[in-house]
């Protein structure tokens, strides 16, 4: 089980190096297929996210592929935004938050899916 | 196109308050913000947010373990696996089309949906 749980974080990392959600893919595998509550899948997402982040941040800082303008602010914000929904988080109930979240994904992925290729 | 601070700062607080109320998708509201919205190159705009996500994880997992224990023992298979894939991942981005990053994204974060709303 260990073994598959390595794999299972190693594609997930693949595609969260990417920056196209494999946290999210990562808690869909724990929560759909091994049955973990969701409140211990987010928090094993959010620890996951920084040895994975930090192997990929590596390479996209050297390959100049991070837009730190871009970055820099929406840090700030973010930082303060997650720190008040995740205290709010620890008062809410799991299944309101796996319907919320399911809900999120329905319609940020037809927005992807519906978008026109970048014209280039 | 110009790069809007006040956009990537609201677009970073969206993103922010997804992740920790949600343990996840902050990335994915991010990705389609910043090269929809706050004017950031499309391909860039992945890695930008890996680059912006990393510190709202930290947070929100810092606030969790203030209330509550990490799940360190399921966790640390998953942080292993991740650390090899996430330098994987690092390395193959600059070869990977934004065509094919885009609906790899859409068409896992729809399952995704799928999958908790059927649960």
């Amino acid at each position: 089980m260990t073994a598959v749980s390595i794999l299972a974080g190693a594609v997930c990392g693949v595609l969260s190096g990417f920056g196209i959600g494999g946290g999210s893919l990562l808690m869909v595998w724990m929560t759909a297929v091994l049955a973990l509550p969701q409140r211990t899948a987010q928090a094993v997402n959010l620890l996951f996210f920084l040895p994975t982040a930090g192997a990929s941040l590596v390479f996209h800082i050297r390959g100049r592929q991070i837009v730190w303008r871009a970055a820099v602010p929406a840090m700030l914000a973010g930082t303060a935004a997650a720190a008040a929904a995740a205290l709010l988080a620890s008062s809410l109930g799991s299944g309101l938050l796996r319907k919320i979240f399911g809900g999120f994904l329905l319609l940020v992925g037809a927005c992807e899916l519906l978008r026109r290729g970048p014209k280039r | 196109m110009r790069i809007s601070t006040v956009k990537c700062a609201l677009a970073g607080a969206a993103a922010g308050a997804v992740n920790g109320l949600l343990g996840a998708g902050g990335g994915m509201l991010l990705v389609p913000l910043l090269s929809l919205w706050c004017g950031v190159d499309d391909k860039r705009s992945f890695a930008t947010a890996v680059a912006v996500i990393l510190p709202l994880c930290l947070v929100s997992a810092g606030v969790f373990a203030v209330k509550n224990t990490l799940p360190l023992g399921v966790a640390w298979p998953y942080l292993a696996g991740g650390l090899l894939g996430g330098a994987l991942g690092g390395l193959l981005f600059k070869k990977v089309p934004a065509r094919l990053l885009h609906r790899l994204l859409g068409a896992f974060i729809l399952w995704g949906g799928i999958r908790l709303l059927a649960a």
